[in-house]
């Protein structure tokens, strides 16, 4: 348990933020200290990866619908008017795939092998997830321009 | 003889990032959203390359592998793995079921095809839409003295953006070969900023950083002020006429 939780868990998520929006999206995002504080509000979108072995956990991403449609035409290389709704859905299932995948790499080269699931994405404007019982979580926020997305990031031990 | 690649991933995303990296080149491109549909593709069409996902619903990229691998006919296709997964284990695991390469996402296109390259021969597509493509060339692309020179007249459109990169790669390589590095990317008469133009000024921009060329961007005061509100361009220097740009270079 003392090793699950001396993990950097946080720099983990952010390190693998940073490397997927500047290689995918040529995108420079900027990590915000408010945390949680950051509250999106209207249609969100929310892109999830779990990962399972050694340990157990999941990163979800939640994005604001503008903000998911701007990463979706910085990653098509589109432009906004051109884009519909599945498109939306599966850049961020991916971006989320990317994301984890590199966590979950991070968790493997610190001693805890894991496997990764198929992203799934929810959108809506009234919904809520909760999680329960996890050992560590991590919340950060990060931001481009005027758009704000969250990141939270949850894991217990899986032996 | 148009190279068949197959691209074999439950994303379209990346499947739609796969094939823009493939079109400047003679290619035919097939797509699989699994490894059922994948290894059916792969007997059907015997493409000369396979790009392959690893996490992917109904089969994964690590069976089709091994039924590839299991297969007499299809045994001796090369596979590009790519994973979201850049862990030590993950990727000796890849290595040893006998790949011909590995990427790890996120990646960019062109390294894609950087990879590619040593695996196969990759031709400029010579299509008749080519041709008509290098015809286009001529509107956006002159050089003036020893200077390379790219003039945007009109609205950046996604469509104006994707045939400026494709052209701006070809270019480079000439530019390499005859030995010019200077480039003038004129922007004055453009009427508008939107995300395609910014992707064209800072693929201009990587490309030519990346050839240690030169740069210079010529464009109005206005919209020098207006590249400074976007964060990709706002160190972007502007020189208000092609003389002043042109000094600069000298």
């Amino acid at each position: 348990m003392n090793e699950i939780n001396s993990l950097d868990l946080k720099g983990f998520a952010i390190n693998a933020v940073n490397s997927v929006f500047d290689m995918m999206l040529s995108m420079e995002v900027e990590i915000s200290d408010a945390d949680s504080q950051v509250v999106i509000n209207g249609n969100r979108i929310v892109g999830s990866v779990g990962f399972a072995g050694d340990v157990m956990g999941n990163i979800r991403i939640h994005v604001g619908d503008d903000f998911a449609r701007l990463m979706t035409a910085a990653m098509l290389d589109m432009e906004l008017e051109e884009i519909d709704g599945e498109e939306v859905s599966d850049v961020i299932g991916e971006l989320s795939n990317m994301i984890g995948g590199d966590l979950k790499s991070r968790l493997c080269d610190s001693g805890f092998p894991c496997q990764l699931s198929i992203p799934s994405v929810t959108s809506g404007s009234d919904f809520k997830i909760e999680s329960r019982d996890w050992m560590k979580y991590e919340c950060f926020a990060f931001c481009h321009q005027q758009h704000s997305a969250l990141v939270e990031v949850f894991i217990k031990s899986g032996g | 003889m148009s190279l068949k690649i197959l691209t074999v991933d439950d994303s379209k995303t990346i499947r739609m990032i796969v094939k823009k990296a493939f079109r400047p080149y003679d290619c035919e491109l097939l797509e699989g959203a699994d490894g059922v549909e994948g290894l059916v593709l792969a007997t059907q069409e015997k493409p000369d390359l396979i790009v392959l996902d690893i996490t992917m619903p109904v089969m994964n990229g690590i069976e089709m592998l091994t039924k590839l691998k299991s297969e007499p006919g299809l045994k001796n296709i090369p596979v590009i793995m790519l994973t979201a997964e850049s862990g030590q284990d993950n990727v000796m695991q890849i290595v040893k079921m006998g790949v011909k390469d590995y990427m790890v996402k996120p990646f960019k296109g062109e390294q894609l095809i950087d990879r590619v390259n040593n695996i196969l021969k990759l031709e400029p597509k010579k299509t008749e839409e080519a041709a008509a493509a290098d015809d286009l060339s001529g509107k956006y692309f002159s050089v003036d003295g020893d200077i390379q020179v790219l003039v945007l007249q009109e609205k950046a459109t996604r469509q104006v953006a994707a045939q400026v990169e494709v052209y701006l790669q070809s270019k480079i390589k000439d530019m390499i070969k005859s030995g010019i590095n200077k480039f003038i990317l004129n922007l004055s008469k453009v009427p508008e900023i939107n995300m395609s133009l910014i992707k064209v000024i800072m693929s201009v921009i990587q490309n030519c950083r990346k050839a240690k060329f030169s740069i210079r961007v010529v464009g109005t005061t206005d919209l020098g002020n207006e590249l400074k509100q976007f964060q990709e361009t706002s160190g972007i220097s502007i020189d208000n006429t092609v003389e002043e740009a042109k000094t600069a270079l000298s």
